[in-house]
């Protein structure tokens, strides 16, 4: 169960992401950032992301390396103290930019 | 209070995965279970669960795994086992948590986060089955 929208905020892309990111529904998601490289900068907000797995990290992995290497930038934000504390355990937080909210995201990425 | 305990038992098939994650949800609000304990009892289950159906029964045979939540004082306690291969995940090495986004790999993630996040873990080969217990605190 997910629901994925798209906004584009000047020069970022916004990917927002809504409920479960796990093994069952992190692959739909692995399909619509398979585009992310050519879009430059990317924000996933997971402001109403629920829950994520290891699968689910997977594809937040991939997708920064597909973004980086393509020459632009890729965040997070709004991660709920649960989610966050995934990213934290799995060293995501030392290699992806972690923002409280959209706004203060989008304030530092342009 | 009545529902303090969970007891599952599933076939070893990736669309359980949905309905098994409502169940423990909805036990985790009825046993009034605070957010970080049932969620990183949740990740326990979903991280068990993928791996044991992955990995557990490369004949594909069918398989029954089963899922055990009792809330014991302050602490969540897991049971979860499986007739899958013997497999003892806790003794595989911690995956390389260091370097840049380029060099990371990502095998062992799942295991790792569970070990982390839980209070203790142990496993063991009982009857044929792999039997993992596992505690969690409830102060989160």
């Amino acid at each position: 169960m997910i629901h994925i929208d798209r906004i584009v905020a000047g020069t970022i892309v916004v990917t927002a992401v809504k409920g479960r990111l796990d093994s069952s529904s992190s692959p739909k998601l692995e399909e619509f950032l398979a585009g992310a490289p050519h879009e430059g900068n990317i924000l996933l907000d997971f402001a109403e992301l629920t829950y994520i797995s290891s699968a689910g990290l997977r594809v937040v992995l991939k997708a920064t390396k597909l973004v980086r290497g393509a020459g632009g930038t890729l965040a997070v934000c709004g991660l709920i103290p649960q989610v966050h504390e995934v990213f934290d355990v799995s060293g995501f937080s030392t290699l992806i930019p972690i923002h409280p909210s959209r706004e203060a995201a989008l304030a530092t990425m342009t | 209070m009545t529902d303090t305990e969970l007891d599952l038992r599933l076939p070893n098939d990736l669309a359980e995965l949905d309905a098994l994650s409502s169940r423990i949800e909805a036990f985790m609000e009825a046993a009034g279970i605070a957010p970080t304990p049932a969620y990183r009892l949740q990740l326990a289950v979903d991280e068990f669960f993928n791996n044991a159906v992955d990995y557990g029964y490369p004949d594909g045979r069918s398989g029954e795994i089963g899922i055990e939540v009792r809330r014991v004082g302050d602490q969540l306690h897991l049971v979860f086992s499986d007739d899958g291969n013997p497999f003892d995940p806790f003794a595989a090495p911690a995956p390389d948590l260091e370097g840049t986004v380029e060099e990371r790999r990502i095998g062992g993630l799942g295991v790792h986060l569970v070990r982390t996040l839980c209070d203790s873990f142990a496993y063991a080969r009982e009857n044929g089955r792999n039997v993992k217990r596992l505690t969690f605190a409830l102060a989160g």
